[in-house]
């Protein structure tokens, strides 16, 4: 079964409730749904969490008590009122995304901006964007350095190189999922369906760009840092033991907003737009610039682009 | 002297302009809001606004001080005020390359055209043509918070100052957190080193 979003509320309250239980069994009351057993939900809402269908099948009733019950998780563990929505992916409309490694300094701004967007834990130890620091002239991602920590950026005779996710137009990592829990959205977003992973990490494994990241812990953010624009495919708070990837800011792309990275990036490096309308930025770069992907020669089909000028 | 700068206005780009009653309210002066410029020099460019900055400047409006001094066009290095350090155009420019020697508050174009201090990209493009061409279609500068609909885009001066143009080195954000297992090889092959290697008894030098 699904990964029961209740054990990722945190393990304490796990422990709580089954001291609470035994403590109800041991004295022969029921335990009543009102109190804080069931992972610190409702009885109602930890059964309906755990029969919750994945969300391709979910009817759109369904998916509205799915995005609620996300909200009331999310006031309980965080004592934030978020907003979870569902906005559907534009007709016509395939993102795309170019970078110019010209001109990116390595700053990580981008970084840290989607770690605070997306609702990342502070802690967690994982990050959607790595900037790779590579020698002026190498191109071996094998002797690339992400851990690179100088007094200034640029470093004499290095270049920079962000990696997130591809969202590849045949992606891999959806191949390898054996329960369905990630898929191709219409607008050529790969997302994930926390609720459905059940964190095998085949995904991790199939993916050649390093681009999907295991939730090892339970993200612990500040509360007033906590981004109450949410999505449901996107920066929703997650459960833990999950498999999460860059989404492209789903929650804000697809209401036009650019994603948090290209806002973040203080060079102007990153270009995002449609792939499918031939005046976009996106287009332009890919008929007047030298573009190329990473590890195009595994036929992936990423829509992500590299250039320099 | 507003005149050479109407006439690049193509009638069709500004009817679109969220500003042109501005416009014509006050044909004298350039709109003080967002302006959208389509170039002769590129066709199917889309429109550009550029979000205004000179309310921002230090010195702005120069007037302020250049009212009561009397013009002096001989090249010279300036001391008081003004960086005499110019790291633009080694050596061939000088203040009045760009600014105008007796409307101090305007920039003043290869073409001989007046332009505001906000419409400063004008004056960029008259040696960076090919950058500012890319500027124009999306390719180069910074777009501002939206990929769809209105497209802001910043300045040249917003990101490059004009009389130090190359952007300067800082210090990067945080590092990522090494995760648990690996243990990151500090050293001189730091660069060289494989971190996942470090779980098979790598030696530390």
């Amino acid at each position: 079964m699904s990964n029961d979003g209740n054990s990722g509320d945190d393990g304490r309250n796990f422990d709580k409730a089954r001291r609470n239980f035994l403590r109800g069994v041991g004295m022969g009351t029921a335990v009543t749904a009102a109190q804080p057993a069931w992972g610190g939900e409702t009885f109602q809402d930890a059964f309906a969490q755990f029969f919750q269908k994945d969300y391709r099948r979910m009817s759109a009733e369904e998916i509205q008590a799915a995005l609620e019950r996300i909200e009331r998780r999310a006031k309980r563990r965080y004592d934030v009122d978020i907003d979870c929505q569902n906005t559907p992916p534009q007709e016509g409309v395939v993102f795309g995304y170019a970078i110019n490694i010209s001109r990116c300094k390595g700053y990580r701004d981008c970084v840290h901006a989607c770690v605070k967007e997306n609702n990342l834990g502070r802690d967690s130890q994982m990050q959607y964007i790595r900037v790779l620091q590579m020698d002026q002239g190498d191109f071996n991602l094998e002797h690339s350095d992400h851990y690179y920590d100088p007094e200034t950026v640029p470093v004499e005779g290095k270049h920079y190189l962000p990696v997130q996710c591809m969202q590849c137009d045949d992606p891999p990592c959806v191949k390898a999922c054996p329960v369905e829990a990630t898929w191709m959205e219409p607008d050529g977003i790969v997302v994930v369906d926390y609720d459905w992973c059940i964190g095998c990490r085949y995904c991790m494994a199939a993916c050649p760009y390093w681009a999907r990241h295991f939730n090892w812990t339970t993200p612990e953010i500040p509360a007033e840092e906590v981004n109450t624009n949410t999505h449901y495919l996107g920066n929703r708070p997650r459960p833990r033991g999950v498999v999460e990837k860059c989404h492209f800011c789903v929650q804000r792309t697809r209401k036009g907003r650019q994603p948090a990275c290209m806002e973040a990036c203080p060079t102007g490096s990153r270009i995002f737009g449609n792939l499918l309308d031939p005046d976009s930025e996106i287009r332009y770069v890919l008929a007047n610039k030298q573009v190329f992907r990473l590890k195009e020669d595994l036929g992936t089909e990423p829509k992500f682009w590299y250039f320099s000028d | 002297m507003r005149m050479s700068r109407i006439k690049n206005w193509t009638p069709g780009v500004a009817a679109l302009l969220c500003c042109s009653a501005l416009l014509s309210a006050n044909a004298e002066e350039p709109a003080e809001s967002s302006q959208a410029i389509r170039f002769e020099g590129y066709p199917n460019a889309p429109e550009v606004f550029v979000p205004p900055r000179k309310n921002d400047l230090f010195f702005y409006p120069c007037d302020q001080c250049h009212e009561s001094m009397e013009p002096n066009p001989e090249i010279r290095s300036l001391d008081a005020m003004h960086d005499s350090n110019l790291e633009h155009g080694r050596g061939r420019i000088w203040c009045l390359s760009c600014h105008d020697l007796d409307n101090r508050n305007y920039l003043r174009t290869l073409l001989n055209e007046l332009v505001d201090i906000d419409e400063a990209y004008l004056v960029c493009g008259g040696c960076h043509a090919n950058r500012h061409k890319d500027w124009s279609f999306g390719a180069h500068g910074k777009r501002v918070a939206n990929w769809q609909g209105e497209r802001r885009i910043y300045n040249c001066t917003h990101c490059h100052d004009p009389h130090s143009p190359a952007i300067k080195a800082r210090a990067p954000k945080r590092a990522p957190p090494v995760r648990a297992g690996l243990n990151l090889v500090l050293g001189a092959e730091h660069e060289k080193s494989h971190v996942w290697d470090s779980q098979e008894g790598h030696e530390e030098p």
